[in-house]
């Protein structure tokens, strides 16, 4: 969804800012170093650069996309637990549109990776059309739903 | 005094994530599917105490969370099987190492999968809300006091194990009438597995499909790029992609 919503403001970014933070390249997103930090000391155990982390976003984005990023942290903290703790696999839709970039980021080296549905080469290939459809999908989801 | 009054912090909280953290903690209070009120918030309980846990922070630290034995820290005494608790705390610590090989053991030792799924719902959502204090430097909401009544123990027909999932859920083919609610089916006739997680337990996937609406986006802007949030939809990805890769959620 990061990307699509990348591509949806007509902009471009480096995914690899999701799994190596703000070192991993610009993500393309408004304010995204800010946010990236806040998540990453949300979810460490240094007071102090939470404390920095949050006055940064505040200062650059508002207390109200402070609030917001609150909420969208405690969100995935719940929601990572709940795919984990219930054992789930990944829906063989979203590892086929996603199986071009997984590997390129990052994310096929994690350990719970071992419930990604194998995606052959075929699929590889078909997911950046696939991908490119679904986001035209989603284009007209958005003007159908304003 | 209101529970979860945000009348004093530094940044102005949202009414509809006040109206509802205090949905859920009242959700948590009352007498469950399979654990009582009182087994809720001792889940509750369990899901804090496991932040301070000296073995959790060993297993935590250890090549296997599974080569660590001891006992968890743990505040009031309780009616939770240990093997139940046992699960909350590594749910809350370290759920990106927990295994199907742990869960058939714990299911083993005698804890329901019933059991267990309503533990992983009522953890989940203490989690996601102390977080957000966290994260905002706002003290923690008290636990509520838990409700007297029996749970109801009715378990959905449909429910049953299948390769998708450790745990038994609902296949949107196998939605009876009580749960058509539950899932927003994708085209296909398909529900995404995060959805179906805990479906065993209905009334834990709608109480945290209302609580995600207010924290991250209802299943319904799901699809939507546009909302009315201070963050755009990119910056909402953002976050949500960074903390599920700092827990290694492939999700």
């Amino acid at each position: 969804m990061l990307r699509a919503s990348i591509q949806y403001q007509g902009k471009t970014g480096d995914l690899r800012a999701v799994t190596e933070g703000s070192k991993g390249g610009d993500s393309g997103v408004h304010h995204g170093d800010a946010l990236i930090a806040f998540a990453e000391a949300a979810l460490g155990d240094d007071g102090a650069a939470l404390a920095t982390a949050r006055d940064a976003l505040r200062a650059t984005a508002g207390s109200a996309a402070l609030v917001d990023a609150a909420g969208v942290i405690g969100n995935f903290q719940r929601m990572v637990r709940i795919a984990d703790g219930a054992g789930i696999d990944l829906d063989a839709p979203v590892a086929m549109l996603s199986s071009d970039f997984r590997d390129e980021i990052g994310l096929d080296e994690f350990g719970t990776a071992s419930r990604i549905a194998k995606v052959g080469p075929v699929g590889r290939a078909l997911s950046g059309a696939l991908r490119g459809v679904a986001n035209l999908g989603l284009r007209a989801w958005g003007r159908r739903s304003r | 005094m209101m529970s979860f009054d945000f009348t004093g912090s530094t940044d102005p909280i949202r009414p509809d994530l006040s109206a509802q953290y205090q949905r859920v903690w009242t959700h948590i209070a009352a007498p469950g599917t399979w654990l009582t009120g009182a087994e809720r918030v001792a889940v509750a309980a369990a899901t804090r105490d496991a932040r301070d846990c000296t073995l959790c922070r060993e297993r935590k630290s250890a090549l296997s969370p599974f080569s660590v034995d001891g006992a968890h820290a743990t505040g009031a005494p309780s009616s939770l099987e240990p093997l139940l608790v046992d699960a909350v705390h590594r749910v809350a610590t370290d759920a990106a190492r927990l295994s199907k090989t742990w869960y058939d053991g714990m299911i083993a030792g005698g804890v329901s999968p019933e059991r267990y799924v309503e533990a992983l719902g009522v953890a989940v959502q203490v989690i996601s809300i102390d977080e957000f204090h966290r994260a905002l430097a706002i003290g923690l909401e008290p636990l509520p006091n838990p409700q007297e009544g029996a749970p109801t123990g009715l378990r959905p027909v449909g429910a049953k194990t299948a390769d998708d999932a450790w745990v038994p859920t609902i296949q949107a083919a196998d939605l009876g009438p009580d749960e058509e609610d539950l899932y927003d089916r994708a085209p296909g006739g398909k529900a995404p597995g995060v959805i179906k997680a805990l479906s065993l337990v209905p009334a834990e996937v709608r109480s945290w499909k209302e609580l995600a609406a207010a924290q991250y986006l209802s299943t319904e802007n799901m699809m939507r790029m546009e909302n009315d949030r201070a963050l755009d939809r990119a910056q909402i990805e953002l976050v949500a992609g960074r903390v599920s890769a700092l827990n290694e959620c492939f999700y």
